[in-house]
């Protein structure tokens, strides 16, 4: 008897968590408590430049509570997606610059009116490019990132490495010299810390190359990974995956390649400015690098060209769900503004206006990647082009050919015609 | 007799006879009533259970299959009635087809390693001595116990590219070279890591239940077959297999269930973005609605997944109820 009585209270504990839950999903939030959604890469990278903001905030709404909470760019999208259907999605979220046109076109964010934000005249256009859609704001720039080569200073000395490369050809060679002075005795060096998903450093290649992802012509989309350009420089991809022992099916940020490069068994990767600090975090890095690091533009195919970087970078947006609107644009105007931007550039990024570039020029670690922005390539500005980053297509062309399971050619041709109907979808 | 009236003929014409008291008919029949109901009322909070996590979000996933729902629709809460348009989209498409068959190949290898394994094991137990029995069967309830989770960081940390205990062991036996051996370049070998971390975390149920089924074998059947001279693995086919034939109808359909669904596993190993060759049907529908944000089209496949399931289920449920027969 004892049994069945124990067996209907816990059929009614069920019940109430059942219950529970399910109100608690919906019950509306307070307005006093502002929930932000950054990227985990402020979290190791530029922590004060939140802080500041949130006190600068905290003094205009003393009784409004901010809390941040980190995501990772695996999954904040999947998250996003939950939060809007279930009407809870956070007050102010940060977006890639590539999935911002999806969820503009879709209706997912408040427009913004410009005219209300710091510097706003003087954002750098190709971010602010990606916040506008049908001549609307509904972004703010956040920040932007160029690549650079960073490399061993005292590695590129003993294998006789007298100056930076100045060409890919050049650079292919030292790459060889450093494999010959350190990869013959240490079976897990790399010259060139390049795990196979890196598609940011990849698509490099095929821009360098004159090459694109995509093409449009009359409207339509159509992958132009097997042309004739893109197919060489892919194959100039292949050749580098040769320098490297890192992952053939792993990414850039599992583990953070500036982590990676900190154990001392790497002579150079290809990363974001604020990857070199991170790199000499006490903790996590390696401070004792700090002399022996430096970084050089990654040279193009052309001699004394640069190779286009992937011009990276993230906006912060307001999501329709929200009921703190005004709040929200307050706390954007307070992480924009002129000096927790003048933060996230001086811990290595591109601040999000033209006034702080002259920040960036004049400081030696943030030089290299200033000068790197110069060129730079984007990705196709499609509503779907997220989808072709969300199903793995450039990663896994990649993988096939780092790992030689496909001939560059067969590995190009299948991922363009992916490209082909994913842009294409819905249009 | 006028009262009696609506309780129908029959009872009036047990009236008629004398036999029972109007006013005790009346409690008996209500007893009656309350005896027919009762196990109706005490079903009901299962039923509402069932009902709130498991039949209205299937409603919805059915629904939402015949729908365009994507992130615009989403976002507004209202999809597009599209009718079999979902359905004929991944008919269609030659991407689902190769899904269905690697998680009907992946699904029939584990649970035929896990059964024969299981089983093999509980037959163990019964030769040793107790001391092992109980090491043995403490490990296995350690297994058990690991949530799945931490049980793929540990197989993780194991087969790591870097700095995989299972590289530096096989390294050192010198089975081969796997110095920064990527075990999930080639989908083979990958699989092969799943599978072997499926089978290794399903054994424990199956060893223990099979074990206490075991226990339950008469002795004296055994015994006589092994007088009437058979060897152990006849006793084992033509004796203790039907004796056990439900035991391993329910644990073999629990397994299909288990592993046709396999998803944190990948999931969590592959770092949240498996490539198109680690999609199983569970994967490939999470990957078309929550990255491609084609929930409709998700929709379908999970529905599709839904009925595989739901005739694997039936197949052994009719298999059950005839061995249930010929006892």
């Amino acid at each position: 008897m004892k049994v069945r009585y124990l067996a209907a209270g816990l059929l009614v504990a069920m019940l109430a968590v059942a219950a529970g839950t399910a109100s608690g999903g919906t019950s509306s939030r307070h307005a006093t408590k502002l929930v932000v959604w950054l990227q985990n890469d402020a979290q190791n990278g530029w922590p004060e430049a939140v802080a500041l903001a949130n006190r600068t905030f905290k003094a205009q709404h003393p009784d409004v509570d901010v809390d941040v909470q980190y995501q990772t760019w695996g999954s904040h999208l999947t998250k996003l997606d939950a939060g809007l259907a279930g009407g809870d999605a956070p007050d102010v979220v940060e977006m890639g610059n590539t999935e911002m046109t999806k969820y503009m076109a879709a209706g997912a964010f408040k427009p913004l009116a410009q005219s209300a934000f710091p510097n706003n005249k003087t954002w750098l256009q190709g971010l602010k490019g990606s916040c506008q859609y049908n001549g609307k704001l509904y972004g703010v720039p956040y920040y932007a990132g160029a690549r650079a080569v960073i490399y061993r200073t005292d590695q590129y000395k003993a294998a006789g490495i007298k100056s930076t490369p100045k060409s890919l050809a050049q650079w292919m060679v030292d790459n060889g010299k450093l494999m010959k002075k350190y990869g013959k005795k240490d079976s897990g060096y790399s010259a060139v810390y390049f795990p196979g998903k890196y598609w940011y450093f990849a698509m490099s290649f095929v821009y360098d190359y004159g090459a694109s992802i995509a093409v449009q012509k009359g409207g339509k989309w159509k992958g132009s990974l097997n042309s004739p350009r893109a197919l060489a420089a892919l194959n100039q991809v292949k050749r580098m995956f040769k320098f490297s022992r890192a992952s053939k099916t792993g990414d850039e940020a599992n583990p953070q390649q500036a982590l990676v490069f900190a154990k001392g068994k790497v002579g150079s990767f290809v990363g974001n400015g604020w990857e070199w600090p991170y790199a000499l975090d006490d903790k996590l890095g390696n401070p004792s690098l700090a002399t022996s690091m430096n970084a050089y533009p990654m040279p193009s195919h052309t001699p004394g060209k640069y190779m286009p970087t992937f011009l990276g970078g993230s906006d912060l947006a307001v999501p329709v769900t929200t009921k703190n609107q005004s709040l929200a644009a307050d706390w954007i105007k307070a992480f924009t503004g002129t000096p927790a931007e003048t933060e996230i550039a001086r811990t290595g990024n591109i601040a999000n206006t033209t006034k702080l570039l002259a920040l960036n020029a004049s400081n030696p670690k943030l030089a290299p990647f200033a000068r790197a922005a110069k060129f730079s390539w984007f990705v196709p500005t499609s509503p779907n082009w997220v989808n072709v980053e969300n199903a793995n297509v450039l990663q896994n062309m990649l993988v096939k050919i780092a790992s030689g399971r496909a001939s560059v050619k067969a590995a190009a041709t299948s991922a363009s015609n992916q490209i082909t109907r994913i842009l294409n979808t819905g249009a | 007799m006028s009262r009696l009236a609506p309780e129908g003929a029959a009872v009036a014409s047990v009236a008629e006879s004398g036999v029972i008291p109007a006013s005790r008919r009346r409690r008996f029949s209500r007893r009656r009533l309350g005896q027919a109901t009762a196990p109706y009322v005490l079903l009901t909070p299962a039923a509402a259970v069932i009902g709130v996590v498991l039949a209205y979000p299937l409603y919805l996933l059915v629904k939402m299959s015949f729908q365009k729902y994507g992130l615009f629709e989403l976002i507004r809460h209202q999809g597009r009635w599209v009718g079999t348009a979902n359905y004929a989209s991944i008919f269609h498409d030659s991407e689902f087809w190769r899904v269905v068959l690697r998680t009907l190949v992946f699904t029939t290898v584990c649970v035929s390693l896990t059964m024969v394994l299981g089983t093999a094991i509980a037959l163990l137990l019964l030769q040793v001595s107790r001391w092992v029995r109980i090491a043995l069967t403490t490990g296995l309830v350690l297994v058990w116990a690991v949530p799945v989770i931490v049980a793929v960081n540990i197989w993780r940390f194991m087969v790591d590219y870097q700095f995989g205990v299972a590289n530096w062991t096989l390294s050192k036996l010198h089975i081969g070279n796997f110095v920064r051996h990527d075990w999930f370049a080639n989908p083979w070998s990958g699989f092969a890591v799943f599978t072997g971390l499926i089978v290794w975390g399903a054994i424990p149920f199956i060893t223990i239940t099979v074990y206490a089924a075991l226990a339950q074998v008469p002795r004296e059947l055994l015994e006589a077959a092994a007088i009437d001279g058979a060897r152990p693995w006849a006793i084992f086919r033509e004796v203790t297999l039907p004796l056990l034939k439900p035991i391993f109808v329910i644990l073999t359909s629990l397994s299909i269930i288990w592993d046709f669904q396999v998803f944190q596993q990948i999931w969590v190993m592959l770092d949240s973005r498996p490539s198109s060759d680690y999609y199983t049907m569970a994967i490939y529908a999470f990957h078309q609605s929550f990255q491609i944000s084609e929930y409709g089209l998700g929709a379908a496949i999970a529905v599709v997944m839904v009925i595989f399931m739901f005739a694997a289920t039936l197949f052994y449920l009719r298999q059950m109820l005839r061995t249930g027969e010929v006892h």
